[in-house]
């Protein structure tokens, strides 16, 4: 009998293969991510997260749950903005990226309100309505079920509560498109290898990008996992996508 | 598009908790306001801007979606007013004209001005540490010197046309003619007001002679 296939980038693995595969990836680059991050996308990755954040709207008293949180960028504003009367959750699957994210709130001095938990996305260990709100920054493309994670997202938000999935997409423009791809297959993995001395990860994270369905798929997609009123904010030229859907 | 708000908020917030971070002062105030939430309302251009105050510093958001009860000070005003609040006018005349609205805790206003406007800077010892402490000295006594010459000079500037404009070419009156005139106007009105009252006395007298037998 056939085994079932997932997408690894553009190779086509078992899909219990995936995970671990991707876990991989982050292990070595789990050091170098938020030098990469930065010189990547020509720090324009925070901003992304940063507008991320302004629609989030979370206040304080609030739970947030930050999925594949990495190296807690989103974490540590939020961990401001809910209080001491609220919570904040990092959640990552791969213990590298939950420990650089750790020691980088702990040395902001976030720490009373955050919780550190490792889980998977596809069946996230929190009781049904529980989160007012839900990020999953430039995760949701290296998890192998993305409907069962959507769907499971949906189930821990509390009822008006907000799921925010920021991630790469497809650009709106021919030209741009070109220059990204050209950019993306033969700059990125260079500057992966001379920067965290790793080429295949970041040409993985090319490839995964690619493999990502597009910003309407997501949506549908988004709305087929139970969210409401899901709309996305094209930025950069669509480069990312903003999502954003509530639970009604 | 997007993000060309988010990039001036975000270079903005930086350079406002880099400057705090250099204020002696800040820390005690940033503590006594941490946790607080400020919504500023700007009516012209629309803008709803939220502050957050943590211990070492501010965070700024735009906020899409406005609920009033998530902040502890609602603060409605116009670009004109917050440009008059920022140059130091008094809040009280501000609301007293109706030009700034304030709902919740009006004192984080005010904690919020007084962080902002007595920043205390010691920009000289910053350029010590990357001059070295004699070129950044003179450096420092000449901007310094540069600052005074040109604070005379606009008050020199400011004296001579208003002297020319009110005493030589006589093209706007003074404050003392426009005081004289704005009296002599208020008797005109309260004259012309008591003409008016005895005109309508004796009208209403005509009008009931005429109408008795």
């Amino acid at each position: 009998m056939d085994k079932r296939t997932t997408h690894f980038g553009y190779q086509d693995v078992p899909v219990e293969e995936k995970a671990s595969r991707v876990a991989d990836v982050f292990h070595s680059v789990a050091t170098r991510y938020d030098v990469m991050n930065d010189l990547m996308s020509f720090g324009i990755h925070r901003l992304w997260k940063r507008l991320t954040i302004e629609r989030a709207g979370v206040r304080p008293g609030h739970s947030v749950l930050d999925i594949a949180g990495g190296t807690g960028d989103l974490a540590l504003k939020f961990s401001r903005l809910v209080g001491p009367s609220g919570k904040v959750v990092l959640a990552d699957i791969n213990a590298s990226m939950l420990g650089m994210g750790r020691d980088k709130l702990l040395d902001h001095g976030a720490g009373g309100n955050v919780e550190y938990v490792q889980a998977n996305a596809e069946c996230l260990p929190f009781p049904d309505n529980t989160f007012d709100c839900i990020t999953i920054a430039f995760g949701l493309r290296n998890v192998t079920d993305k409907d069962s994670a959507l769907a499971s997202m949906a189930r821990i938000l509390k009822p008006g509560g907000r799921l925010l999935v920021l991630e790469f997409s497809k650009p709106d423009n021919a030209l741009l498109t070109k220059a990204y791809d050209e950019y993306s297959f033969r700059v990125l993995p260079r500057v992966g290898e001379l920067v965290a001395g790793d080429a295949d990860s970041y040409r993985y994270l090319a490839e995964s990008i690619r493999m990502h369905p597009d910003q309407d798929t997501l949506k549908a997609m988004m709305e087929s996992a139970g969210l409401e009123r899901v709309e996305y904010t094209n930025l950069t030229g669509g480069i990312v996508a903003l999502h954003r859907g509530i639970k009604l | 598009m997007a993000l060309t708000p988010t990039l001036l908020l975000a270079g903005f917030e930086t350079t406002l908790n880099a400057l705090l971070s250099r204020d002696p002062a800040a820390p005690s105030r940033l503590r006594a306001l941490a946790g607080s939430r400020v919504l500023l309302h700007l009516e012209t251009p629309p803008l709803a801007l939220a502050l957050h105050y943590h211990p070492q510093g501010v965070d700024l958001l735009l906020i899409d979606e406005i609920e009033e009860d998530a902040f502890d000070a609602i603060v409605e005003l116009s670009a004109e007013t917050l440009g008059a609040l920022a140059s130091g006018a008094e809040m009280e005349r501000l609301m007293f004209e109706g030009r700034l609205a304030v709902r919740g805790k009006v004192h984080l206003l005010e904690a919020t001005r007084d962080l902002l406007l007595d920043l205390d800077l010691n920009w000289e010892a910053e350029l010590a540490r990357w001059l070295g402490d004699l070129p950044a000295h003179q450096l420092a006594e000449g901007l310094r010197g540069l600052s005074r010459w040109g604070l005379r000079t606009h008050q020199e500037l400011c004296a001579d046309v208003s002297e020319y404009v009110f005493e030589e070419a006589r093209w706007l009156p003074g404050r003392h003619q426009l005081e004289a005139l704005r009296e002599s106007l208020t008797e005109l009105d309260v004259a012309t007001d008591r003409l008016e009252a005895r005109l309508a006395r004796l009208t209403r007298l005509l009008t009931a002679e005429q109408a008795s037998p």
